[in-house]
């Protein structure tokens, strides 16, 4: 059969699988490489493999350890008498991924695969070189075989007192070659033995399908009710949390991020556990509604008045968007053994988190309406998205994205309601906005001086009910309390009591209790004794004199003034105007701000900066088609071109009869090629002073950008820097 | 989205909209779980608290129960939080158990282990118990059963009594119903309290908790002991029981400065149970001279501390408070509940009112304004005797004087809190004044000249503030307070409830100072009453005294 090298057998790859490649493994295209042996390189580098090996789902991976353990080339036959029948339907899962090439008669593994998947794949020893008789094993004595049923489902090495010394049972073993001694301590199960007794197959437990999930089918209707109160109440507490920052902005840690005691207070105030005010000032961090100012302020950001403005199901659709992709991770925050991590801090990124989550959300999506339990959500799970790195934190992943999803209102009660799945499904209308309770224009006023809003407020009611009244309960309703406190704050943010009482009169659906209604009025009497009037420009000054002689100067009469204080008079002209006719008259005003007396409205406190929202790192998003089909054009082309550099310098190399010479991607790309047939070379080898050699080697691998070769010359294994490797040629 | 009365808010408290058709059923449905905080006209305000659901449990309700309830007549979806701490905090109860065991007396015993063991590790806990029996049973003192109820609770693991009551001495009393019938809720509060073993009745004042407490003795059967404020209070208890039950005038003991009588049923005051003598409570072994079977307190958010800590002893008596205003100033309430017991019982007071078991009444605050020289002498008084000093302005007594005029064919009371205000009132007016050194028979013969109608007006300290039957007083005029006291302001409104033979209305004067201090703590004192539906009306005092009213 014939080697094939793995650029070659891209090279010969169609349009259509190219594209699939490029669609299953993105970060081959990007950047674009320039030619096939670059593809081949990137393709079989151990970073881009053990990323294509993470999308595997268990049995997925369990064909390719199976892979592993063979020897190159190998069939779809030897593939399926390792593992199941079914795998010859995984085969070409693996192929698109070209996390294995040639076929359809042999298949070929790219180079660093086994490296990836580790020296032992599947528990497995090398092979033995010796000849084996499995007849044999039948008159294995009884501590032989102990021996074996301990190293036979892996790992495959023993330790031994001393080799030279074994007990009866290793000698046996050694003897008849059914262990192979590593070292002077270490035994080695050969794979052919542990395949024989693992009753050639390879895995203990194949999994060729997926584990059930389990669980509870919840009621249509009160999951879908559960989900929308979720979705009102995650709503509320964006809003309040960025109110409540506004009024009193906490300062951020010198790290980054909210301070626990200022996260405790958030959640005090939300009333919610700080794991909810942590995810709450996640979402609305990765909104971009707040930012950490220039001063280490934590501020909402102007974008949070546009978001305010927006319908429900938008802003519901902002933050759950987000929340999709993020690879922040706001369930760290301030556990036990991590206190350091903080909201908005920097420390949040995890690098599967948004992976995950999605395999999460894809799992609630097959199975709408169910409520899974969670054990048999974590092993299926599990098994679509084997984590051999990390596994405790995709558990806690998984079990966050739940309780997120539950906090979000994609589930009602933990399952899946029809909100979530038409968001998942990126429906253009999820119903959120029909929904969710309508806004009430009105409130009830009782005569123990409260105000109940019997359901959400339309905005404008609830900013001035907010500003003369304190907020003694939050949810579906809104029940206020005004007291002296509140009606002062009130009047201090520019209303008078006649606007407060003409205001609840028409807001208010009952009667105005008296008991209320003096309270506003004494408050009132007692605030200044205000008179409010509209005017376009004013004049003061401390000494009422002059403004006596203002209001009988001749020069000035035409501005209609008058006399509202003894140091004040007031008109209707434009303040400039105003200015110039009394700078013309001889007097010497100044310009005054409005500000300085005029009341402002409430004051909302807002960031200086633009908003920052975080990057999101570490996942790669999947690429368009054009841009897929625009890379292997991009490819295709460079493949040409340096073919044809290639064979010019082919002849010149010949003429001259000189080192080897060839490029980069070349000499990695025939490198590859003669690891993998264990053929002898010579290549050009540049040594410290820059003067080039020639050297016959035999290559035996390549690693962490060295080629480790045996040195004909010397006789050594040696290892050659490849950026110093002329070029290659074989001999 | 259903159309349902109750709005369920995310910090546990329920909105009842009184004006729905389903408010009455909704509020049968909650009142068992729920706890009704106020009243007011439109939306009721209950809350769940982590005693209320336990009580429900302990009552036989469970969570599903409650959930469903809560999902049939909320208006809203009910936030998903709410449903599992609902379940999460019932799941609490009775994984702890009390019960009487014949070897070791009092034990306590887990379904769950690890909640013992995490309970007797707390340290409020450890030296209540006694010796480890096995894995799930923990001996307990018998003397501390209420301290370790107490001490539980506080730690979240409320204990299961089945231990049970002593039955206390035997001894036959039952109602006597000629010519009145137990009103229905009179009957299910007794009742309440009888099932639960131990709690708090809390009725309008004038709704007759004395008959409660008649009903609570003829579930009992068994000798009992009352505990009220005052000795006219007692003798009001003996009259009433008396009339109502089959007990004669031997059965029933008064224990009081005057006389210290023990019978089966036996009428204490609290002053008396509380004096010292030579630094000791002289008086505390009553508890232990009889077998009680039933304890009652009267007005029971009166209850001093000493017999707070007593009763924390006597857990195995069976006990029932009454009152009409469960708020306490120094906010103790909590200790009456771990204490005596839960709240067994509660109304809003203008449910009794529209049944017509007590009498409307109209509040309304008159405002006077001081004169120049008066606000002068406010504005510079000690910050101390600022109160005092707005709240007994002669301005106010011109006022109370126009008002007792306008009111002269009326049953009339004058209340207030300086007796200085009070004597010169009491000699403007010309009618007597009762106050604290008024002897106590004086002050029976003019609250019975008063009753009989032969006297139309009284002037009364806060001596009358409680316990005083004055059933045909119509009229209430509040002159001055214990400052901002919300309970002592709905009180004296209860002296004027006891329904009117022709059905009046009664009227409740509270004559407060413009812009001073006592305007501040009048409003204060309204909150309860305003809480409760009593909308007050303010006036100015001028038209009083132009006679428009």
């Amino acid at each position: 059969m014939e080697t094939r090298s793995f650029a070659d057998y891209l090279r010969a790859l169609d349009d259509q699988a190219l594209l699939a490649l490029f669609a299953l493994r993105p970060d081959l295209v990007s950047p674009v490489p320039p030619e096939f042996s670059s593809l081949a390189i990137r393709a079989s580098s151990s970073p881009s493999l053990a990323r294509a090996i993470d999308s595997l789902n268990e049995w997925q991976f369990q064909v390719l350890e199976a892979c592993a353990a063979l020897k190159e080339p190998f069939t779809e036959k030897e593939i399926i008498a390792l593992t199941d029948a079914s795998a010859k339907f995984v085969i070409p899962h693996l192929l698109d991924l070209a996390l294995i090439y040639g076929g359809p008669k042999s298949y070929w593994l790219p180079n660093s695969l086994r490296e990836v998947l580790g020296n032992e794949p599947a528990g497995l020893g090398p092979s033995s070189l010796a000849k084996l008789s499995f007849a044999k094993l039948e008159e294995a004595p009884d501590s032989a075989m102990k021996i074996l049923e301990r190293l036979t489902w892996g790992p495959p090495r023993g330790s031994v007192g001393d080799i030279r010394n074994p007990g009866p049972g290793i000698a046996w073993l050694l003897k008849e070659n059914f262990l192979i001694p590593l070292d002077q301590r270490t035994v080695v199960l050969p794979r052919e033995v542990a395949i024989h007794l693992r009753g050639g197959k390879i895995h203990k437990n194949p999994q060729p399908n997926p584990p059930v999930l389990g669980g509870s089918k919840g009621k249509e209707a009160i999951v879908d009710r559960a989900a929308i109160a979720n979705v009102a109440t995650i709503l509320r507490w964006c809003e309040e949390i960025l109110n409540f920052w506004s009024e009193e902005a906490p300062s951020a840690l010198r790290a980054g991020g909210v301070g626990v005691r200022d996260l405790k207070a958030a959640a005090e105030h939300l009333g919610v556990d700080e794991n909810c005010a942590a995810f709450i000032s996640e979402l609305v961090f990765l909104a971009g509604l707040v930012v950490i100012d220039a001063d280490d302020k934590i501020l909402p950001t102007h974008s949070f008045d546009l978001w305010l403005t927006q319908n429900h199901e938008v802003r519901w659709r902002t933050i759950a968007s987000l929340w999709l992709i993020t690879s922040r991770v706001s369930g760290l925050v301030g556990r036990g053994d991590s206190k350091h991590i903080s909201a908005l801090g920097p420390e949040l990124d995890r690098v599967n988190a948004a992976s995950t989550r999605k395999q999460t959300l894809e799992i609630l999506r097959e199975n709408a309406y169910l409520l899974p339990d969670s054990e048999s959500f974590l092993a299926l799970v599990k098994w679509k998205a084997p984590s051999r790195r990390s596994s405790t934190l995709q558990t806690e992943l998984v079990q966050w994205t739940l309780r997120e999803a539950e906090w979000l209102g994609i589930t009602g009660q933990g399952a899946l309601s029809k909100y979530g799945q038409q968001f998942l499904n990126t429906d253009a209308n999820l119903g959120i906005a029909h929904d969710l309770p309508k806004p009430v224009d009105h409130i009830l006023l009782q005569s123990d001086n409260t105000a109940i809003a019997p359901g959400p407020l339309e905005i404008e009611v609830a900013r001035v009910l907010d500003s003369i009244a304190d907020i003694e309960s939050r949810g579906g309703a809104t029940v206020y309390r005004f007291s002296e406190a509140s009606i002062r704050r009130g009047l201090d943010h520019g209303k008078t009591g006649d606007e407060i009482r003409d205001f609840l009169k028409k807001t208010s659906k009952t009667q105005m209790p008296q008991p209320l209604d003096y309270l506003i009025g004494d408050v009132a009497k007692r605030h200044g004794r205000l008179r409010v009037g509209n005017t376009t420009a004013y004049i003061r000054c401390e000494d009422p004199s002059v403004i006596t002689q203002i209001l009988s100067d001749r020069k000035v009469e035409g501005l209609n003034l008058r006399r509202i204080a003894p140091e004040v008079l007031v008109c209707d002209h434009e303040a400039n105007e105003l200015i110039a006719t009394l700078r013309e008259a001889g007097y010497m005003p100044a310009a005054e701000s409005g500000s300085g007396i005029i009341l402002a409205g409430p004051k909302l406190n807002r960031a200086k900066s633009r908003p920052r929202p975080p990057r999101i790192i570490g996942e790669l998003e999947s690429l368009s088609d054009e841009t897929l089909s625009a890379a292997m054009r991009a490819i295709r082309a460079g493949e040409r071109s340096s073919h044809k550099q290639t064979s010019l310098r082919e002849i010149a190399s010949k003429a001259l009869g000189e080192l080897p010479r060839t490029t980069a991607n070349e000499t990695l790309e025939i490198l590859n090629k003669f690891i993998k047939e264990q053929r002898t070379l010579s290549i050009g080898y540049a040594d410290n002073n820059g003067s080039a050699t020639h050297r016959i080697i035999d290559p035996i691998r390549i690693s962490a950008g060295s080629l480790i070769a045996r040195d004909h010359g010397t006789g050594e294994e040696q290892s050659f820097r490849i950026p110093r490797i002329t070029g290659v040629a074989p001999l | 989205m259903t159309d349902g009365p109750l709005i369920v808010q995310s910090d546990k408290t329920l909105l009842l909209d009184i004006d729905h058709v389903l408010s009455t059923e909704c509020r049968r449905a909650i009142a068992p779980f729920a706890e009704l905080e106020r009243s007011p006209e439109h939306i009721h305000t209950y809350r769940l608290t982590s005693l209320g659901l336990w009580n429900a449990r302990a009552a036989g309700h469970d969570a599903e129960m409650v959930i469903d309830t809560l999902l049939k007549y909320s208006r809203y979806a009910v936030p998903h939080s709410i449903l599992v701490d609902v379940a999460e905090t019932m799941s609490r109860y009775g994984r702890l158990r009390l019960e009487a065991d014949p070897v070791h007396g009092l034990v306590l015993i887990t379904t769950d282990t690890a909640v013992l063991e995490e309970v007797i590790r707390a340290k409020k806990i450890a030296p209540l118990l006694g010796i480890r029996i096995d894995a799930e049973t923990i001996a307990v003192h018998p003397s501390q059963r209420g301290h370790i109820k107490q001490s539980l609770l506080r730690l979240g693991w409320p204990a299961e009594d089945f231990a049970g009551y002593v039955d206390g001495q035997h001894h036959d009393i039952s109602l006597v119903q000629n010519g009145w019938k137990i009103r229905p809720y009179q009957e299910l509060a007794a009742e309440g309290f009888w099932h639960g073993g131990s709690g708090v009745v809390v009725l309008p004042c004038g709704a007759g908790k004395t008959i409660v407490g008649a009903a609570a003795m003829a579930h009992a059967q068994a000798t009992t002991l009352i505990l009220v404020t005052n000795t006219i209070a007692a003798r009001q208890w003996r009259e009433e029981l008396l009339q109502r039950t089959t007990l004669n005038e031997d059965e029933i003991g008064e224990y009081s400065g005057a006389k210290k009588e023990i019978r089966p049923v036996t009428i204490a005051t609290y002053q008396v149970m509380t004096k010292k003598k030579n630094g000791v409570y002289a008086h505390l072994d009553l508890f232990d001279t009889h077998d009680w079977g039933l304890i009652i307190y009267d007005e029971v958010h009166l209850l001093p501390a000493p017999i707070f800590r007593f009763t924390a002893d006597i857990q195995s008596r069976r006990r029932l408070g009454l009152t009409a205003t469960l708020v306490r100033e120094d906010g103790l309430e909590g200790e009456v509940f771990s204490l005596i017991g839960p709240k067994r019982y509660d109304v809003p007071w203008k449910e009794i009112e529209a049944q017509g078991y007590i009498a409307p009444a109209e509040c309304i605050e008159v405002r006077v304004t001081l004169t120049e020289a008066e606000r002068l002498l406010y504005a510079t008084a000690e910050p101390e005797n600022r109160y005092r000093q707005c709240a007994t302005t002669k301005t106010k007594r011109t006022i109370v004087e126009a008002l007792a005029k306008h009111h002269a064919d009326d049953q009339v009371l004058v209340i207030g809190q300086y007796i200085d205000q009070l004597d010169e009132l009491s000699e403007v007016l010309g009618v007597p004044l009762i106050k604290g050194d008024t002897p106590v028979n004086e002050r029976e013969r003019l609250f019975n000249l008063f009753r009989s109608g032969e006297i139309k007006c009284l002037v009364v300290s806060k001596v009358a503030n409680f316990s005083i039957d004055l059933p045909d007083a119509t009229v209430a005029i509040q002159v001055s307070g214990a400052f901002g006291s919300r309970q002592e302001e709905a009180q004296r409104l209860g002296r004027i409830l006891r329904p009117k033979s022709d059905g009046r209305t009664a009227r409740f004067y509270s004559v407060v100072s413009r812009d001073t201090i006592d305007q501040d703590f009048a409003q204060n004192r309204q909150r309860f009453l305003a809480e409760q539906g009593y909308a007050y009306k303010i006036i100015d005092a001028d038209d009083v005294s132009q006679g428009k009213l």
